[in-house]
């Protein structure tokens, strides 16, 4: 019993004289963080949060310091996007009254992305396309007079609406014909069944004026393309399940489609090397270099993520590099972003969500975050 | 530092006086007697097995050719059923493969898909609805692709909440229901 107390005697002693003589912390006054301007490496990774999909929502994430800058709430099977300045980020979105039941709210969102505050809404009628993530499914005409959202119940058609005066504007039927592809101020395709595009021209009051269908310009039975297209220069650029590039110039009236070409050779075929994934394909326009996640499998494969990563120059339409996952103990890669400017960073989301950073250039492995989210399976830039 | 060795050699010496060898001993006994017993106890198993027979489907690895209980087992992402399924399966989540869990309502319209049948050859029609009206069930998560095509071919895609048109447009789960034999 002696012992035990000089023990306890002794260990006092020492954790007293370990102690620091500094002086208090001063007070700390409760603060609510701003963002400022957007940055180039920063980066709006959408989370389906499928295991609670009621719940879903954007992480900004910035690829140079790797933190977690703000969250954006994004409700249930949203479709998310950017304005034309990058501004506002708008989410169309579905809410129900009792949190997982109830009376069902279709609504746009406005969040301002120097804050990510919510600065207004538009409740729209109860159709907003109950779809996975696609630059199509919310999109801003070129002067941002218009913003169109892709409707379907499951007829297809979509919204027209004002977001200066937060109204509907009108609904235009698309027959069969999904998704709203913007060109100019006035214009909205959209990728019909027959794999055509659906072109729909608008007044100055948001109304249709005329409409015209393309020839068809890919095969839906024996090579469909992914809804998953990537903004271009002039267009969109969409993928095929076998690898085929389908370039669409989007800048007259009517569209006009490039010769497709393939980034799958005859011995990659042989290797049955296919895209796939939730986001299948990304762009740097400046450098001209498409990124794709690439996996080896068949018919039905097509959401597979990639085991590497390849890189092609849209100009000469040649690989310039390969960049293996495995390497880096990398799972499937599903999802995929490249920043614009010039020193570009991508960005891979795998299926554990993990979000891989690699230099654009190089294919140098700058970091990996460790589960960003549940399920990120689409990237928004600045 | 030498009162600090002699204080941990006091502790050390009080410890082996106040605990005798037999309790030590006593103690480990019943640590491996628990471990013994422990297979023998009724645990179920099947989720784990599940999720190890579904993994493929969902981690982008090239497919395995499955074992014939996952193929038979409706319970399995690899259920002969489910060749284009998308989603939870319904029989983990209080339904089985062609029917819904309690409290919810099935979506009346649907994504189709024809899944041959191994054990008697057939090719068979099968409609996917969704369970709708509650949460999302987290369960059995399953996702293939066979013959699946993008959303302008809607009654052949199994992205969109086939949900979309009832009251409750909550998506829950999915099932896989045989509507006749594929003539070609």
């Amino acid at each position: 019993m002696r012992t035990d107390l000089v023990g306890a005697v002794l260990l006092c002693l020492l954790g007293c004289t370990a102690l620091p003589a500094a002086p208090p912390l001063p007070t700390e006054h409760l603060t609510v963080e701003q963002l400022g301007p957007a940055k180039p490496h920063w980066v709006y990774a959408v989370d389906e949060a499928f295991y609670n999909e009621i719940d879903s929502r954007v992480h900004l994430f910035d690829g140079d310091s790797y933190r977690r800058l703000g969250q954006i709430d994004t409700g249930f099977n949203p479709g998310v996007n950017l304005s034309p300045d990058g501004s506002t980020t708008v989410v169309a979105t579905t809410y129900f009254s009792r949190g997982s039941h109830g009376a069902r709210t279709d609504v746009v969102e406005f969040i301002d992305n120097t804050t990510l505050g919510l600065t207004g809404e538009i409740v729209l009628p109860p159709k907003h396309a109950n779809t996975l993530l696609t630059n199509f499914n919310i999109a801003y005409g070129s002067d941002s007079r218009f913003l169109y959202v892709s409707y379907v119940t499951p007829a297809s058609s979509f919204g027209v609406l004002d977001p200066v005066k937060k109204t509907v504007l009108g609904e235009i039927d698309t027959a069969g014909c999904v998704l709203v592809i913007p060109s100019g101020p006035n214009r909205v395709s959209s990728i019909c069944e027959s794999g055509r595009l659906l072109t729909v021209t608008l007044d100055a009051d948001g109304h249709e004026a005329s409409r015209a269908m393309s020839e068809p310009f890919f095969d839906p039975d024996t090579d469909p393309i992914f809804v998953q297209g990537v903004p271009t220069a002039d267009g969109d650029l969409f993928l095929s399940f076998l690898g085929q590039v389908h370039e669409v110039d989007l800048s007259g009236a009517q569209p006009a489609f490039r010769k497709p070409w393939s980034i799958v050779s005859a011995a990659d075929a042989r290797e049955h090397w296919r895209p796939g994934g939730q986001t299948v394909a990304a762009l740097n326009r400046r450098l001209g270099r498409l990124y794709v996640p690439m996996h080896r499998g068949g018919e039905g494969t097509h959401k597979d993520g990639g085991t590497e990563i390849w890189v092609f120059d849209t100009e000469t339409h040649e690989r310039v590099a390969r960049w293996p996952l495995g390497a880096h103990k990398l799972d499937p890669v599903i999802a995929i972003q490249v920043s614009q400017d010039a020193a570009p960073i991508v960005f891979a989301a795998t299926n554990k969500s993990d979000i891989a950073v690699f230099d654009a250039l190089d294919g140098r492995l700058r970091h990996v975050e460790k589960r960003l989210g549940q399920t990120i399976w689409f990237f928004l830039n600045p | 530092m030498r009162s600090i060795d002699r204080l941990f050699e006091k502790s050390a010496r009080s410890l082996a006086q106040r605990t005798s060898r037999r309790s030590v001993l006593a103690g480990l006994a019943r640590l491996m007697m628990g471990a013994a017993l422990l297979p023998l106890l009724p645990i179920d198993r099947s989720s784990r097995a599940l999720a190890a027979a579904s993994g493929d489907s969902t981690s982008g690895a090239a497919p395995k050719a499955p074992g014939k209980s996952a193929i038979d087992n409706p319970e399995s992402c690899e259920y002969w059923k489910y060749c284009a399924i998308d989603g939870f399966l319904c029989s983990c989540c209080g339904g089985s493969s062609h029917s819904c869990p309690p409290g919810t309502a099935a979506s009346p319209i649907t994504w189709i898909g024809t899944c041959r049948n191994p054990s008697d050859g057939r090719d068979y029609i099968v409609s996917y609805n969704d369970c709708c009206g509650k949460a999302s069930c987290g369960n059995c998560e399953c996702n293939r692709n066979e013959r699946e095509k993008p959303m302008y071919r809607l009654s052949r895609n199994n992205d969109v909440n086939w949900c979309m048109a009832n009251a409750d447009s909550n998506y829950h789960c999915s099932v896989s229901v045989i509507l006749g034999v594929s003539e070609q």
